[in-house]
């Protein structure tokens, strides 16, 4: 038995295609252990949507498998709640009915009531409590990150796996939100943190976030490498980016993210 | 909106010519009654105005007005061509107000036929979609049984539904339930059709959104599938709502002793030409009444779109 909370294991993903298969993953080996904040950074198309695809429960993999607590991933299931990287609310709920409807799967003993009340909280600490009425449609594609978020974060599940959740938000909003997460990761106690699978693009961000980095390669997607985040908790924003090591760090994890590009063109440095 | 906007507007000079070409001498031989056309006109205005002071909305107001001005144009020169100058057959084409004032005179016989008449399309139609809405979302989650089912459909409602009025005929012993019989199957195609399209096209995104949240195969049903597949279904339902008053009123026509069709068809047969218009109209009303309703109720439920 592994004692981490998720296992995932020689992991192959094709896509199946007219002709051929594409394969997106090749051999993808990694442990997430329990209350661990973990972050997968890569080019756009390396697979990480892919990747968590699997872990979602609404992708098989060719070959390999992912254990979650010592059990095989067969679909779907209510100890993890997901934000994809199209929001993917219902467009025929109102914002408010969508967190609220997210809740009642997975917390079945609330009320209507109870469930609407959790609702209205998790939309006001993403500042949606004036826009709890309008449907998807009439909200910005930000406004329905946000409240995607919110009804993932309202389900309260073990388990978080969010796929480039902040992208569409502005600095004040991503920052604020953040920390949003990372509180309600912490939680009350740090007996029970919650395991969070996090995509994203923004190395500061991931730096920021995570226990662990996990850096893929492109074509097919495979682990280039695994970092471990060096920075203490409670981590302050200004005061870890004025840091010497930081630097540093940053820009090892930078040339890891652009070491096949970097490849491709001829080993110039890349001007970011 | 200014008092100007609201109240002058070209609509008010068209109900102006209205009224003063009536005071042309009337040249036909026949009765012509221009005191219903005038009574009936001068209530049209009335709601104009009070509408004028009610709608909100600067777009819905023009609309409003502009329909009437259309009406009021084309009372014109129907009196113009009938009453006033007698440029048509006075028996084939008779003035406004000789089937304004018929229609007066008709009324609790034209209520009964109208109520008639939405009473079988209504019977018919809420079978249909009764029937047609659950079994749909039943055979369209099953992506293999759907595609089956979409060539059958296919070839099931290419089938004109009137030849179906015969065979309904000699299986059902009243008229009525023939009729219902018939709006039902001619109904039934569409929407079951336009139902199973809609589940077998739920964007995919929102399947997979509601399987991580661990949607139960019930509530996946009636709270996903079903308002996902919605406006699918109502393009089925308009299809088939439409179909079911041609249909109704070439049944009624065929061998029923009520309804609109009868009505006109029984006039036109004496050659009472003002009674045959004013059943054509009156079933041109009927018939907008009814589908003006259920796209309201329409438009309410599919608010959420853009
Ligand atoms: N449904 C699909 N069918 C076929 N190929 C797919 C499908 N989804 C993804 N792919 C391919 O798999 C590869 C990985 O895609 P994936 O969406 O996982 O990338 P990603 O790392 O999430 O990219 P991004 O950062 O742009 O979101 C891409 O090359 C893409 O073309
Ligand atoms: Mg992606």
């Amino acid at each position: 038995m592994s004692t981490s909370k998720i296992e995932i294991r020689n992991l192959t993903v094709d896509y199946i295609e007219k002709k051929k298969n594409f394969t997106a993953l090749k051999n993808v080996s990694f442990p997430i252990n329990d209350g661990e904040f973990v972050s997968i950074i890569g080019a756009s198309g390396c697979g990480k949507s892919t990747l968590l695809s699997v872990l979602e429960g609404i992708n098989k993999p060719a070959e390999g498998e992912v254990l979650i607590d010592g059990e095989k991933v067969n679909g779907t299931g209510s100890n993890r709640s997901v934000v994809f990287q199209h929001y993917s609310l219902f467009p025929w709920m109102t914002t408010r009915k969508n967190v609220a409807f997210g809740i009642q799967q997975v917390r079945k003993e609330l009320s209507r009531t109870q469930r609407l009340q959790v609702a209205d909280e998790f939309l006001d600490k993403v500042g949606l409590s004036e826009f709890r009425n309008k449907y998807p449609s009439q909200l910005s594609g930000g406004m329905q990150q946000r409240a995607a978020i919110a009804r993932a974060l309202a389900m309260d599940t073990e388990i978080l796996l969010m796929d480039e959740p902040f992208s569409a938000l502005d600095a004040k909003n991503r920052i604020a939100l953040q920390e949003l997460l990372l509180k309600l990761w912490e939680g009350e106690n740090s007996e029970n943190k919650k395991t969070v699978v996090f995509v994203t693009h923004d190395i500061d961000e991931a730096i920021f976030l995570s226990d662990k980095i996990v850096v893929l390669t492109s074509h097919p997607g495979t682990v280039y490498d695994i970092v471990a985040v060096p920075f203490e908790r409670p981590r302050n924003r200004e005061e870890l980016i004025a840091r010497k090591d930081y630097a540093a760090f940053r820009s090892r994890l930078l040339s890891m993210f652009y070491h096949d590009i970097v490849d491709r063109i001829g080993g110039n440095e890349v001007v970011l | 909106m200014t008092i100007k906007a609201r109240f002058l507007r070209m609509t008010h000079i068209f109900f102006t010519i209205l009224m003063l070409i009536q005071l042309l001498p009337d040249k036909s031989q026949k009765e012509v009654c221009t005191s219903s056309l005038i009574v009936f006109a001068i209530v049209a205005e009335a709601v104009v105005i009070i509408l004028s002071f009610l709608i909100k909305r600067k777009e819905s107001l023009s609309l409003t007005l502009d329909i009437f001005g259309f009406i009021y144009v084309f009372l014109t020169v129907w009196t113009l061509v009938t009453a006033k100058f007698d440029l048509l057959n006075d028996l084939l084409f008779p003035a406004p107000g000789k089937v304004i004032s018929q229609f007066a005179e008709d009324k609790t016989v034209i209520l009964t036929n109208i109520k008639s008449s939405v009473g079988i399309i209504i019977q018919g139609f809420l079978l249909a979609v009764v029937a047609a809405i659950p079994l749909g979302l039943l055979i369209g989650l099953n992506a293999r049984l759907g595609n089956a089912a979409s060539y059958l459909t296919k070839f099931f409602s290419s089938i004109p539904p009137i030849v179906y009025i015969p065979y309904g005929i000699a299986l059902l012993p009243t008229f009525r339930s023939v009729s219902i019989f018939v709006i039902f199957l001619a109904s039934f195609w569409p929407i079951f059709a336009g139902t199973m399209s809609g589940v077998l096209n739920v964007d995919k995104k929102i399947v997979d959104s509601a399987k991580v949240l661990n949607v139960k195969k019930p509530a996946m049903l009636t709270s996903v599938i079903l308002p996902a597949s919605l406006p699918q279904i109502f393009l089925g339902c308009n299809q088939g709502l439409s179909v079911s008053f041609i249909l109704l009123t070439s049944a009624e026509m065929i061998g029923a002793r009520d309804g609109m069709g009868y009505y006109v068809k029984y006039y036109s047969d004496f050659g009472d030409y003002t009674r045959t218009i004013t059943g054509l109209l009156v079933i041109g009303i009927v018939v907008i009444a009814v589908t003006f309703l259920f796209n309201r109720f329409q438009q309410y439920l599919l608010r959420w779109r853009k």
